[in-house]
């Protein structure tokens, strides 16, 4: 299963795509970092592969 | 060499303690579980660290840890998010691995003799993965692998009705980049998780050696609060225990007591080792603290017995009765009812608790 991940371009914490995909919009995760990351954030051609795909990424 | 240290998971059997927090900061000899780990990697030779977050406790653990340097470490938070299992979690780390090799190190484990033997193991060869594996005694309940002559392995069963070995995966693994190819391949399992024992088997399958080294001396899974006050006794066991707080005289203590300056144990107090007391500590007379507990920091315990028991911290304990075997979570209180009316025990008692009265 193609696992996608995200990097916060300020303070590097790594986030999986499940995560974006459930918020959309979210704070970085990062304690203290500021920065928004969103699911548009990743490339398109991703995005596409998670959400023909998004039940393999749920509970 | 990097580190993948996994700290997700809901904590469920550690309920009510990790209803307020993750399972990996539970405190073992008034330590959270989760440095120990840091430190074996440490010790390894391993300086970068990528932590892998789930759903709980993000704040806590990033707040503890920092960015490593506390430790001498250099940490990367990665946020898994859903528990889809540990080859997920793996996955997710790709990025901050790169083309290293690594070291995946189960947040809520503690074991012995740390890491260090399994890694020298793993680089010595060139294997795919090398899986750390501890004799059990009912192999029935874990996963088991099957190992030749030189220590490869060849054969991962997961709870097998007849096992060809009692040697159980632990939890600790070594893994070249070429897994993250094997997690590509890997289909969810029934219970919907990407299984680690899966990609394992892969990378067998594959061709590549997988390496098995036999931890010796204990491990500890620390999931359930009777793991924890294992997990405090066998650390307290070796553990170097200092005392530097005050002792008064009239207090009577035997053993090895780990009482830092701003600790005091009273006159009237009995206290016999091994412990470990926090900071802020007072232990007021009439109260006895038996072997292998540890106080957690800014509690006062008075007439209290206590023996083999976790207090994680901020506790006020003054009942006149005896507490065996028991894990209190922060600022838990137990105070005497016996001059009040009506006759009984009160109780305040959260989701999940579980009393023996």
């Amino acid at each position: 299963m193609r696992i996608i991940t995200h990097s916060c371009p300020t303070c590097g914490t790594i986030v999986a795509a499940n995560e974006l995909e459930d918020n959309r919009v979210m704070k970085c995760p990062g304690l203290d970092c500021q920065d928004v990351l969103r699911f548009d954030d990743l490339p398109e051609e991703a995005q596409q592969h998670f959400l023909e795909h998004r039940g393999r990424y749920q509970l | 060499m990097k580190g993948v240290l996994l700290s997700g998971g809901t904590g469920s059997r550690l309920r009510p303690i990790t209803h307020t927090g993750p399972k990996q900061l539970v405190p073992v000899a008034n330590k959270p579980v989760l440095e120990y780990a840091i430190e074996d990697l440490k010790e390894a030779g391993i300086t970068e660290i990528g932590v892998v977050l789930g759903n709980k406790g993000r704040d806590e653990i990033q707040e503890l840890l920092g960015d490593g340097s506390k430790y001498g470490v250099d940490i990367t938070y990665i946020v898994q998010g859903n528990p889809l299992g540990l080859a997920h979690a793996a996955g997710c780390a790709r990025d901050f691995v790169g083309d290293d090799d690594f070291v995946m190190y189960l947040g809520d484990n503690i074991l012995k003799s740390g890491v260090t033997e399994l890694v020298k193991s793993f680089e010595a060869g060139d294997y795919g993965a090398g899986i750390a594996l501890q004799e059990v005694d009912n192999p029935q309940a874990f996963g088991i692998a099957d190992v030749d002559d030189q220590g490869n392995v060849t054969e991962l069963i997961e709870k097998p009705d007849h096992p060809p070995t009692n040697l159980a995966l632990i939890g600790m693994y070594v893994f070249s980049p070429a897994v993250f190819n094997a997690i590509d391949d890997l289909e969810p399992s029934w219970r919907g998780e990407l299984e680690i024992t899966d990609a394992i088997q892969d990378l067998f399958e594959d061709g590549y050696e997988i390496d098995s080294h036999v931890v010796t001396g204990w491990w500890k899974d620390t999931g359930k609060p009777e793991d924890i006050l294992e997990a405090n006794r066998l650390v307290l066991e070796e553990k170097d225990l200092t005392t530097a707080g005050v002792v008064e005289e009239g207090a009577e203590t035997d053993g090895r007591i780990e009482l830092p300056d701003s600790s005091i144990i009273e006159s009237g107090a009995v206290v016999r080792g091994p412990i470990s007391i926090a900071e802020n500590v007072v232990l007021r007379s009439g109260t006895y603290v038996g072997p292998y507990t540890s106080i957690g920091a800014n509690s006062t315990l008075e007439n209290i017995h206590i023996e083999n028991s976790v207090v994680i911290g901020g506790s006020q304990i003054s009942a006149s009765g005896r507490i065996v075997d028991s894990l209190l979570g922060k600022n838990a209180n137990v105070e005497s009812a016996e001059e009040l009316l009506p006759e009984g025990r009160r109780l305040v008692v959260g989701e999940n608790s579980q009393l023996k009265l």
